[in-house]
This record gives C-alpha cells, sequence and structure tokens, in this order.
C-alpha cells in the first residue's frame, strides 16, 4: 500500500487517461489532407553546402610553371561553387580512354563571390591524370567535381593568432586559398609563409604571393631554394635554423609539402617540443617507398557479384579498380573519409589506418584508396 | 520467395532499424536492411579527427545498469545475445547540472538513497516529495514493462488494477505531478535536470516518460559504451549479417509500392526493385508519406496526422578533442548540464533563439594524456533558418563553437580552449545530411499533449494506415531518445512477426 494520495482530480484521472487517445484522433482529423512535407530550408542547405557531386567546365587554363598549370573552373549549372575553408579540396573525376580516375586536389583560390574554383596540377612522372590535365584538357572540357573536402582548416578557438605556413613545391597550393581569403587574414595577428622549391623558376605564384604580401603587413614571406644560390632568397631546405630564426613560441605550423618534408620537420618539432596541437597537415599521399612491383589478383565482393582483376603491390586498390573498370565509390582518395571503407575478407595490405574507426580496425574494415595489396586480396564493399 | 523477395525490408539502419532486422532475422525470416548512408548506425556513430575518435551523439544510457541492476537495453541486448561483446563504464554520478545566473553547481549521485540524501542537503525538506516520486517511478516502470510485454495491446482493467497509480497521472506532465506531490520548487528544478534530453520542457513533457528515465539513471545508474556508438551499431548489423539477414549499404529507396492499400515491395535509387509485404520504415513519416509513396495513394489520415505534428529539437554539437584528461584540467564529472536557470520553460523559450548558451556535456579520456569533450545545444523552432545562409555557413559554424565553449567555461570556471587540438562542429546542415530528417532534426516529433508516449502508444493501431507499414525509431512511438530507438525497433520487430503470424491462419 502506498502511503499517499496522488490523484490530481480522483474523478477527472482515468477518463483523462481514456480520452488520450480520442484527443489525438480528433486532433488528426484536424490535420491538414494537403502533401506532406519532407523537406524544408535546411535540407536545401544540404544541397548547396554538400552537394552530391558539381559538373563544372574549364574556362581558363593558365601556365605557371614549367609543369605547372592552373585550371579554372566554373559551376556548369549551379549558380555558384559550394562555400569551403582555405585548405579544402575536391576530388577531380576525369576520363581517359575510357577509364574513370578520381584525384583530390586543393582549392587555390578564394573568391568571396564563390564564382569559380582554381586548382593547379603539376606534372608528375607517371602521373596519367596529371599528364592528361596537363597535355591535354582544354578550355570548355567539364569534369565532375566531389567535395569540398578536408580538416587543413584555420580553427580560431584551436589555432594560435600567429601562424606559419611552411610549403615545399606544389604543397603551396592551398595557402593560395588562405591567402585569398580576407576573413582568415582579420582573424590572425601574422603569418610567415617559408616556402620551399628547387629553384626560383618552380615557385608556383610568386608574383601572387608578392603581391599580397605588399598589401597586407601582417605576411611575411621567405623563399627557400634548394638547387639555386641566390643573395635575395634563402638556400637550403626549410630546417630547424630557419624554424628558429621566425621563432615558434605558441605559433601554429600548417604544413603542407612531399611526404619526406614531413619526415624532417616532425624531427624538428619534436625536438623543439611543440604539442601536436600547434602543428596541422595537409593529406599527401605517396606511394610508401618499400614497396615493389608486383602483381597480385584482387578479388570484389559486392551486392551478390564477385570479380577479380590484376592488382599491383605499387599502386592502392583504388586504382587497380580504376585501371581495371571497376566503379568506384572513393571520394576523398586520400584515407580521411572513408566513403570506400571495405572489408577485408582475405590476404594483407599495406594501409594507412589513422582515419578507420577503433571498431572497424578490429572488424578488419580497410580504406582501399590508402591500402597496397602485399598478397592476393579478397574485399568486400558493402553496398 | 525468390532472390528478389523479402519476408520483411527495414528502411534504414539507425538504433531501431538495426534493432528491428536484428530481432526479426532471429526468429527466422527473410530481411532485407536498405541503408542510404555509407554506414550503419545513423546518429549512432562516429567519426576521427586527428587522434580522436568522436561519437556522433555521445550519450549516457540510463535504462542499461549490470547483470544484477538490468534495465531493459541490458535486457535487449541479452535477448539479441549481443550483451557480453559490450563493455561499458560505468559514469561516476547521474548528473551535474549548473545555473550560469546563479552560479550554482548541484551534482547528483547514482543510488536512490544516495540521491534522496543530496537532495535534503540542496533542498531541506524535501525528502518525503522525493520517495514519494520514488515509489511512483518504481510503478511507472511496471506499468511500462507491462505494455511493452504487451506490444502495445494491453489490458485497460489490468493496468487499472495492477497500476493505479499510473494510470491516475500517464495524462499529466512532469510539472503537474511533482507539483501534486509536493516537492519543493528547487527540488523539482534539479530533479529535472535531464529535460534537455529527453527535448521538452516539464510543463510539456509527460511524467511517465521523464520518470521511466530519470528513475533508471538514479538506480542503475547511466554508462557509455566503452568503444563508442559506432561499435554497438556495427555489432548489431554484424550480428545481423551472421544470422543471414542482408544489409545494403549505400541503397536508398525512391518508392514504397503500395496496392489496394497495402505495401507490396520497394524501388531503390539504382532502380532495383524488392518485394515484400511487411516494411518498417525507421525514417520520418514525413519522407515516406510525402517522398516515398505516390501522393494519391496516401490515406488522408496518414496524411493530417503527420501534417498536424510539429517537429522536435534540433541541435548543434561541437566535438572537443583535448590534449589533456579530465583529471588534467581539474574537471570531476562526466556529464554536465549547464543552463542559465533551471526553470525549464524559460529556458525552452531561451533556446527558440540559436546562441542560447544552454548545453549538455560529456567529457571522457581517450588516452593517458588525452580526452574527449562533446558539447550540443538543442535549438527549437525556426530560428537557425532565419539566420543561416549558404555564404555565412562556416563563419556560423565558428560562433557555435565558440558560443558553446565558453558557456562550458563559464559555467565550469576551466579554461579548455587552450587545450583544444581538435575541433569539430555539426549543425542542424550536418544532422539534415546523414540522416535525411526534415529540418535536420533529431529529436522525431515534439512530444507534446496528444503527441506524448502514451496517446501515440494508445493509438498505435489505429495509426497503421497502409497495410503492412510500421515506423520505428525517432519519430516512432517510443519517442527519439538513443534507448526509446533501440526498444521500439523490438516492439515494433515483434509486431511485424504477429501480423505474420496471423497472416498464416
Amino acid at each position: 500500500m502506498k502511503k499517499f494520495k496522488i490523484a490530481i482530480d480522483a474523478n477527472q484521472d482515468l477518463l483523462k487517461f481514456k480520452n488520450l487517445g480520442e484527443e489525438r484522433r480528433k486532433a488528426i482529423e484536424r490535420g491538414s489532407t494537403t502533401h506532406v512535407n519532407a523537406s524544408s530550408f535546411t535540407n536545401n542547405l544540404v544541397e548547396m553546402i554538400h552537394p552530391k557531386g558539381i559538373k563544372v567546365e574549364v574556362v581558363q587554363i593558365i601556365e605557371e610553371t614549367e609543369d605547372t598549370k592552373s585550371f579554372y573552373l566554373k559551376p556548369v549549372k549551379l549558380e555558384s561553387m559550394p562555400p569551403f575553408l582555405p585548405g579544402q579540396y575536391v576530388t577531380l573525376t576525369v576520363t581517359i580512354n575510357g577509364k574513370t580516375y578520381k584525384r583530390p586536389y586543393s582549392i587555390s583560390n578564394f573568391l568571396k563571390s564563390l564564382e569559380m574554383y582554381r586548382i593547379t596540377v603539376k606534372k608528375e612522372k607517371n602521373g596519367m591524370v596529371s599528364t592528361y590535365l596537363f597535355n591535354e584538357c582544354e578550355v570548355g572540357e567539364t569534369f565532375n567535381l566531389l567535395g569540398p573536402f578536408g580538416h587543413f582548416t584555420y580553427q580560431p578557438l584551436r589555432d594560435g593568432k600567429d601562424v606559419v605556413f611552411l610549403a615545399g613545391g606544389s604543397g603551396i597550393t592551398p595557402f593560395m586559398a588562405f591567402l585569398q581569403n580576407q576573413a582568415f587574414l582579420e582573424k590572425i595577428h601574422s603569418l610567415t609563409l617559408l616556402y620551399g622549391a628547387k629553384s626560383e623558376f618552380d615557385l608556383i605564384f610568386k608574383k601572387e604571393i608578392d603581391e599580397i604580401c605588399s598589401k597586407n603587413k601582417k605576411i611575411q614571406v621567405i623563399y627557400v631554394l634548394s638547387e639555386q644560390k641566390r643573395s635575395d632568397y634563402a638556400y637550403g631546405f626549410i630546417d630547424e635554423e630557419k624554424i628558429l630564426q621566425i621563432g615558434f613560441e605558441n605559433k601554429t605550423f600548417f604544413v603542407s609539402g612531399p611526404l619526406k618534408m614531413y619526415f624532417s620537420l616532425n624531427e624538428i618539432f619534436k625536438k623543439l617540443d611543440i604539442p601536436n596541437k600547434f602543428i596541422r597537415h595537409e593529406i599527401f599521399r605517396e606511394v610508401p617507398e618499400d614497396l615493389v612491383e608486383q602483381n597480385f589478383q584482387l578479388t570484389i565482393k559486392m551486392k551478390d557479384k564477385t570479380l577479380t582483376i590484376p592488382c599491383n603491390e605499387k599502386e592502392t586498390l583504388i586504382q587497380s579498380m580504376e585501371k581495371g573498370r571497376v566503379k568506384t565509390l572513393v571520394h576523398c582518395t586520400v584515407g580521411e573519409c572513408g566513403f570506400c571503407r571495405s572489408k577485408l575478407l582475405a590476404g594483407t595490405v599495406k594501409t594507412e589506418d589513422s582515419c578507420v574507426r577503433a571498431s572497424d580496425k578490429e572488424a578488419h574494415y580497410i580504406h582501399p584508396c590508402v591500402s597496397y595489396p602485399l598478397s592476393d586480396v579478397i574485399i568486400e564493399i558493402p553496398l | 520467395m525468390n532472390n528478389k523477395e523479402y519476408d520483411v525490408i527495414v528502411i534504414g539502419a539507425g538504433n531501431a532499424g538495426l534493432v528491428a532486422a536484428l530481432t526479426l532475422q532471429k526468429k527466422g525470416k527473410k530481411v532485407l536492411l536498405l541503408e542510404k548512408g555509407r554506414v550503419v548506425g545513423g546518429l549512432s556513430s562516429s567519426f576521427i579527427r586527428g587522434r580522436f575518435e568522436f561519437d556522433t551523439s555521445l550519450h549516457p544510457i540510463c535504462e542499461f545498469g549490470s547483470k544484477e541492476n538490468s534495465g531493459v537495453i541490458y535486457d535487449l541486448f541479452s535477448r539479441l545475445e549481443i550483451v557480453d561483446k559490450l563493455s561499458v563504464e560505468a559514469l561516476p554520478e547521474a548528473f551535474a547540472v549548473y545555473s550560469l545566473d546563479h552560479k550554482k553547481k548541484y551534482v547528483m549521485p547514482v543510488g536512490k538513497d544516495a540521491f534522496i540524501l543530496k537532495m535534503e542537503e540542496y533542498v531541506p525538506d524535501s525528502t518525503k516529495s522525493m520517495e514519494e516520486f520514488f515509489s511512483l517511478c518504481e510503478e511507472i516502470e511496471s506499468a511500462l514493462s507491462y505494455i511493452r510485454e504487451n506490444k502495445g495491446h494491453f489490458d485497460m482493467e489490468v493496468l487499472l488494477k495492477k497500476y493505479p497509480y499510473f494510470m491516475a497521472i500517464a495524462s499529466y506532465s512532469v510539472k503537474k505531478v511533482l507539483k501534486k506531490i509536493n516537492m519543493p520548487l528547487k527540488a523539482q528544478e534539479i530533479l529535472c535536470s535531464y529535460w534537455s534530453y529527453l527535448g521538452s520542457p516539464v510543463s510539456k513533457l509527460s511524467f511517465v516518460q521523464y520518470a521511466s528515465t530519470i528513475y533508471s539513471c538514479i538506480t542503475r545508474g547511466p554508462v557509455i559504451f566503452k568503444k563508442g556508438s559506432h561499435a554497438i551499431s556495427l555489432l548489431l548489423s554484424e550480428e545481423f549479417i551472421k544470422n543471414g539477414g542482408t544489409l545494403r549499404c549505400l541503397t536508398g529507396v525512391k518508392e514504397i509500392l503500395v496496392k489496394d492499400n497495402e505495401v507490396t515491395g520497394v524501388v531503390t535509387d539504382s532502380n532495383e526493385k524488392f518485394l515484400t509485404k511487411h516494411i518498417l520504415a525507421n525514417l520520418s513519416p514525413n519522407v515516406v508519406y510525402g517522398n516515398l509513396i505516390l501522393d494519391n495513394v496516401v490515406p488522408n489520415k496518414a496524411k493530417s496526422l503527420t501534417n498536424s505534428r510539429s517537429f522536435g529539437a534540433r541541435g548543434v554539437s561541437v566535438y572537443i578533442g583535448l590534449n589533456k584528461t579530465k583529471e588534467e584540467l581539474g574537471l570531476e564529472n562526466m556529464t554536465y548540464f549547464i543552463y542559465h536557470s533551471l526553470n525549464s520553460d524559460k529556458e525552452f523559450k531561451r533556446m527558440h533563439g540559436v546562441f542560447s548558451g544552454n548545453l549538455t556535456a560529456i567529457l571522457k579520456n581517450s588516452s593517458i594524456d588525452s580526452s574527449c569533450l562533446v558539447l550540443s545545444s538543442l535549438i527549437f523552432g525556426g530560428a537557425f533558418d532565419k539566420l543561416v545562409t549558404k555564404e555565412n555557413y562556416f563563419a556560423m559554424k565558428e560562433k557555435f563553437a565558440e558560443s558553446l565553449v565558453s558557456s562550458f567555461e563559464e559555467a565550469t570556471g576551466v579554461n579548455i580552449r587552450d587545450a583544444i587540438e581538435e575541433i569539430e562542429v555539426a549543425t542542424p546542415v550536418t544532422f539534415a545530411r546523414y540522416t535525411g530528417h526534415p529540418e535536420g532534426v533529431i529529436y522525431g516529433y515534439m512530444a507534446t499533449s496528444y503527441d506524448n508516449l502514451i496517446p501515440r502508444i494508445l493509438n498505435e493501431e489505429n495509426e497503421i494506415f497502409i497495410k503492412g507499414l510500421h515506423f520505428c525509431g525517432s519519430f516512432a512511438s517510443w519517442l527519439s531518445s538513443s534507448s526509446a530507438t533501440y526498444i521500439n525497433g523490438e516492439q515494433e520487430a515483434l509486431k511485424t512477426l504477429e501480423e505474420m503470424e496471423n497472416e498464416k491462419v
């Protein structure tokens, strides 16, 4: 027996309970029988901010250096491109001889109007896509873009107000968007750009950078040439001495360039005891040096289909699928978005798993866009 | 049955869809689970930034408990035979609540007696009403368990006989009942700190719903799953596949086929057709009736019910990876409720604006030298839409982060910004992107008056407007918390099973 009385209104409580259902039925009858709305303002914003794909047209091509070209991409159907943060990248879908390839490129400009994106492509020795873009792509050609993606961005709550950009070679491209973004420049107190290249002729965007610097006292730029000595440039590599010269206390470092540069800088950061929070890396993927040319078989299970194609130790599973004309789901191509997430059923791979969830790792999921086969491999794509 | 024909098709692999699919598959049915997104789990998922893995909607589970004192989620996961594969971390307190305006902090312990004692310390002369509150809770828990066991077809007479107090209070709000048992106002306010987890203020929130959650929270203690929400979602999907189920990701449904007011199948985005007589939709009725079924075959009643409902809360979450542990930061608690005042009706109004400064927080260590902090703030109504545009979206994200971090720092007096190593912000746009829910709603339909828990359950059978089409998940009967969606997934699966049994007869 309970010691207290709960009735709010003893005569009414039960009736009220029984009426709950009835009230609801009446409310339903009052409701409108017009078409049910499934989307709203917010859902429309999703389409504008995160479109599933953007068809773009090349409207201008500029030769920046002997082996680098910039491509200006304008949307074909949309009024303007999706908004993005400086440092983000897009994935370009390129079809060559009936095979479809996807490659990531940093957005190398920032127009407030979002009228067009610029991407800048360096011709790589064995780069199928970069060679095509460099040699054959013409104004008027259309492509499909995915993204923008990426977290190589400035976050005012996290990052310091004194910022250092360390760029190596074509790693300069994401920084061009930062330099053109007034909102970013207003947030910071100072910006030092150390830009390393082989010679003055390899410095992409030098004129553009000098012009921006001359107009903004916050920005200081130091060009570092590794294969050319000149009195008006620094010589060598971006090393400890140069970082000590500009100072590192409370500064946030943004690093973009080849892996070799990351490794040497990481040693320096460690030595100087700079916490992780002050170091941001642009994702840069290269074939791991210890891999050799060796052919294997890749078996892919998806839906109720199974197919087997050749693959090579020096190519990612996604690259083998591209060559084998298997439609890939890959989005970011650098292992961070997880869109190509697949289950490794058999075989071994060398893979980059820093962006794979802990429980996915335990269940043998991999991101095929950053996985190289070390044996015959069977994967399942949960489609 | 050919390979394009299934006993049941579950659309959407959120908490409810996963539980429903696994429940049915374990009962020997042939089930197809279709998921539009890349991974299963819906909002119970995770993502990685730097060295941190963030839970999308890190949430203490109040209804889990332990083997000795099991809650409904523990029991459910036992029935699904996955409970041994989960490891949980008990939270050190029931909750900690802060009032910014009054610069006050109340930390409430786990355990009924400890809770009452602590309340007496904060609010003298509250013990009697707290004891009454707990005995009401006990009856509510038994009555709800009776309702669940009977899958909603309960007998009013039994309810009346065995659970008279439940019957007496089931139609009232939290505010009405607590007032009736003469609980001092301040005790009411502290006790109701959890209101924002349930998505409505005490004057709208059904007492039954609130009491069942908070009672389990206090008596069993809230837990979080050690490996995170994605681990459970993955486990449920892998068990489903192991039991012979078919899961298809990246497979959206563009049409539900209906003939003579009965479902006959679905057509996917890539024009594959699957046949079935039973569909469990783990998505909003708005999307189902508005987009997936031809308008001329949607019954008027389905339209008028859907059109008469209003959406529950949307939210903003800020995910922060800190390069210090909670101990190093000097933060003792894991669950924080931070409000300007503890008057939920007043704060509910304030939260119709977007930078309310009210938030809930969960803090847990993620390694020997780091921790994850998730700050979430609810937004009611349309203020977000008036403020945010395509052009200012990223600037607004920064403002949300600044607003929530400032509020957390003000309440706790601890500087966290200097320890931020990673940060990410999710807005209603993010939630809309990943769930497809209208407006990016997290909390389903607003639980209020005729759309509260009990009226939803009472009318469930009358609201099967198209034969074979059931809803599960945050927009369905058992409301929107993560526990509620798990429970609801099983309930709807069992009802579908019953329907199939009846067809045989």
